[in-house]
């Protein structure tokens, strides 16, 4: 075992202190860059979490303008349906109305002459060799070989109601 | 009171029926194109239209198809005139079928006025020729291919590709600012219900707003019907557009499928079938559909017209596309290579080109910097498909700074100029703003296009090169 030589102890002294001091810089070094990592990614995580919550926040004001925009589309959708319905509604009751007053014509003390003129239009229509009948709806229905002609009363509103269908709309218009 | 007694009468000499055709006896005073109702025993009501009289016999075409129909049991009525439909405001915010009868529940569609579904002739010198924009919302079609205000632009597409999403965002954003009511009639033909449903909810919102009348063909529905669709929704869009005075875009999707309509009723009627068994006239009836819209002296309004036709195994040569292109005023080509990058709308903007973008586009219409723009971002495109050819050959390393550069354009343009969200509506000025921040990836030398004027006005510093 080899013992330093008397005086080195103090010799040595300038390099333990040289030691020390790298030392404690590189500690103090690497605690400021640990500090420094640890801020940094502290801000990072900061700046991702703003991202997120920037991000979050626009996606749930879109996602609720999108919801609202659907749900006023729903709104109006099913608004439109029942304006729709009711107006369908209307048409379907004017029309049953109508084919009701048709049938009452029959007990009708000119319906006779009404028959009567249907029947000439009937030949009119389809030449004299036509054969016409009362039809059993009011009336009446014309054949002339392959051809017929059907001038039964409810078909006669039918077609009436069809003919009149703008004037029809004022209904729901007007009201 | 003679003729609507004679519509009246009701005809039961069926002779044959051929597939949707059916050919009666036994009558007379039948006019051709004359519109026929045709009560089958047990069945709802059909519809017809005389195709073809000779003698006292008469070939009608029977919309919703003769499936089920014997030669008993069949009456026809015929109304002494051609198909007409009520016209007016009342179709608004109103869904139909192909014939235009309501799918809604609402009752049928009525008016004051009734047109006829085949149009009027337009005196030729009455024609006024397109013009300011329609702003669809949509970067690529607004930039590049703008859509003029009685234009007929066409979107050529592949099966698969979203076509559909396309037409619906057009339909849905589409509008002008000239200030007077814009309107869209929206024909859908041989629609899957999943797609009809599809369209029905892109479309709500305007259709709700009581701008928009949706006609829908489903797949399913009598091919026949599809013959109609077109010709009643243009019949609808001109009254509103000149009646009324609004600006009306029609969308017709699909024209292929209409085009099979044609074909199916010519191989029926016997014809000799041209190119790929369509008849030789389907260029006139084509013509016939898209010659409606434009603009016409002393009236307000327009009809614009944007029809959308899937070419079958994308071959643009197929005669549907081909016809429509010498018809249409320019085209929207979408794509398979530029979907599969995941960009929409997948157009390929050089193939595409709206030849009256003139007319819509530049100072006073949209901005003063425009046409330049297309035209310099159009330029740069090809030259970026060049050095992208050229860097396949000799490798990307090989390449100049300048053709990196126009690679690097091209691949901004793609993702941040073309590509946008499904209902995402760009305005004008965003979307020349997004031309430029990619133009400004060019080297300022290569921007021949563009004044130095407009250059020191629009052309952003940030990432601008060095000259």
């Amino acid at each position: 075992m080899t013992r330093l030589p008397q005086g080195a102890e103090a010799a040595l002294e300038p390099v333990r202190l040289a030691l020390r001091q790298d030392a404690e810089t590189a500690a103090a070094r690497s605690e400021a860059e640990a500090r420094q990592q640890a801020a940094d990614l502290l801000g990072r995580a900061q700046a991702e979490a703003d991202t997120i919550h920037r991000t979050a926040q626009r996606e749930g004001e879109e996602a609720a303008r999108a919801e609202a925009a659907a749900s006023s589309a729903r709104a109006r959708r099913q608004a439109r349906r029942t304006v729709l319905a009711e107006q369908e509604h209307l048409r379907t009751l004017l029309a049953e109305q109508v084919q009701e007053q048709v049938r009452e014509v029959r007990r009708d003390p000119r319906y006779p002459q009404i028959l009567q003129r249907l029947t000439a239009q009937a030949d009119r229509v389809l030449g004299p060799m036509a054969s016409v009948t009362e039809s059993h709806k009011g009336g009446v229905i014309g054949t002339a070989g392959k051809r017929r002609l059907d001038l039964s009363l409810s078909t006669l509103a039918e077609q009436a109601l069809e003919d009149s269908a703008g004037e029809v709309q004022r209904l729901w218009h007007n009201a | 009171m003679a003729s609507s007694n004679r519509a009246r009468v009701g005809h039961s000499d069926v002779r044959e029926l051929r597939g949707p055709l059916l050919v009666l006896g036994d009558t007379e005073g039948v006019g051709w194109d004359e519109f026929a109702t045709v009560d089958v025993s047990g069945a709802a009501p059909r519809h017809g239209l005389v195709l073809e009289v000779d003698g006292d016999e008469t070939t009608l075409q029977v919309l919703e198809g003769t499936e089920g129909m014997s030669l008993g049991g069949v009456e026809v009525r015929f109304s002494g005139r051609p198909l007409a439909v009520p016209v007016g405001t009342g179709w608004l915010g109103r869904v139909c079928n192909g014939r235009g009868e309501p799918l809604d529940g609402g009752p049928p569609v009525t008016a004051e006025r009734s047109s006829p579904v085949s149009g009027w002739p337009l005196n030729p010198v009455y024609r006024e020729p397109p013009q300011d924009p329609v702003i669809t919302g949509i970067s690529v079609v607004d930039a590049l291919t703008t859509l003029v205000r009685g234009q007929k632009l066409p979107i050529f597409s592949i099966p698969g590709l979203p076509h559909l999403t396309l037409a619906t965002q057009i339909a849905a954003q589409a509008t002008t600012s000239s200030g007077r009511a814009f309107r869209v009639v929206f024909a859908a033909m041989g629609m899957t219900h999943a797609d009809i449903s599809y369209i029905r909810d892109r479309l709500e919102e305007r259709s709700a707003a009581g701008e928009l009348v949706l006609l829908l063909n489903a797949a399913d529905d009598p091919v026949i019907e599809r013959i109609l669709t077109p010709r009643i929704a243009l019949t609808i869009a001109e009254s509103l557009a000149f009646d009324d005075g609004s600006d009306v875009l029609v969308v017709m999707s699909d024209m292929t499928s209409y085009a099979e309509a044609v074909r199916e009723v010519s191989a029926a009627r016997r014809e000799i079938p041209a190119r790929r068994g369509y008849p030789g006239y389907l260029y006139s009836d084509l013509a016939e559909l898209y010659e409606r819209c434009g603009r016409v002296r002393g009236q307000e309004g327009s009809v614009t017209i944007v029809p959308v036709l899937t070419m079958p195994a994308g071959d643009i040569t197929h005669p549907v596309p081909d016809l429509t292109g010498y018809i249409t005023e320019g085209q929207v080509v979408l794509d398979g290579d530029i979907d599969a990058r995941n960009i929409y709308p997948p157009v390929d903007v050089l193939s595409s080109l709206s030849r009256l973008m003139r007319s819509g586009a530049g100072k006073g219409r949209t901005r003063e910097d425009h046409l330049d723009v297309a035209a310099q971002v159009l330029s740069a495109m090809a030259r970026a498909r060049s050095a992208s050819e050229l860097a396949e050959l000799v490798g990307a390393a090989a390449l100049s700074e300048t053709d990196k550069a126009y690679i690097e354009f091209r691949t901004v343009v793609e993702r941040e100029l073309l590509n946008q969200g499904r209902d995402e509506l760009r305005t004008l000025e965003q979307t020349l703003d997004l031309a430029w921040q990619a133009l400004s990836l060019l080297p300022r030398r290569e921007l021949t296009m563009l004044s130095g004027e407009f250059l020191d006005r629009y052309l952003p510093d940030v990432g601008a090169a060095t000259p």
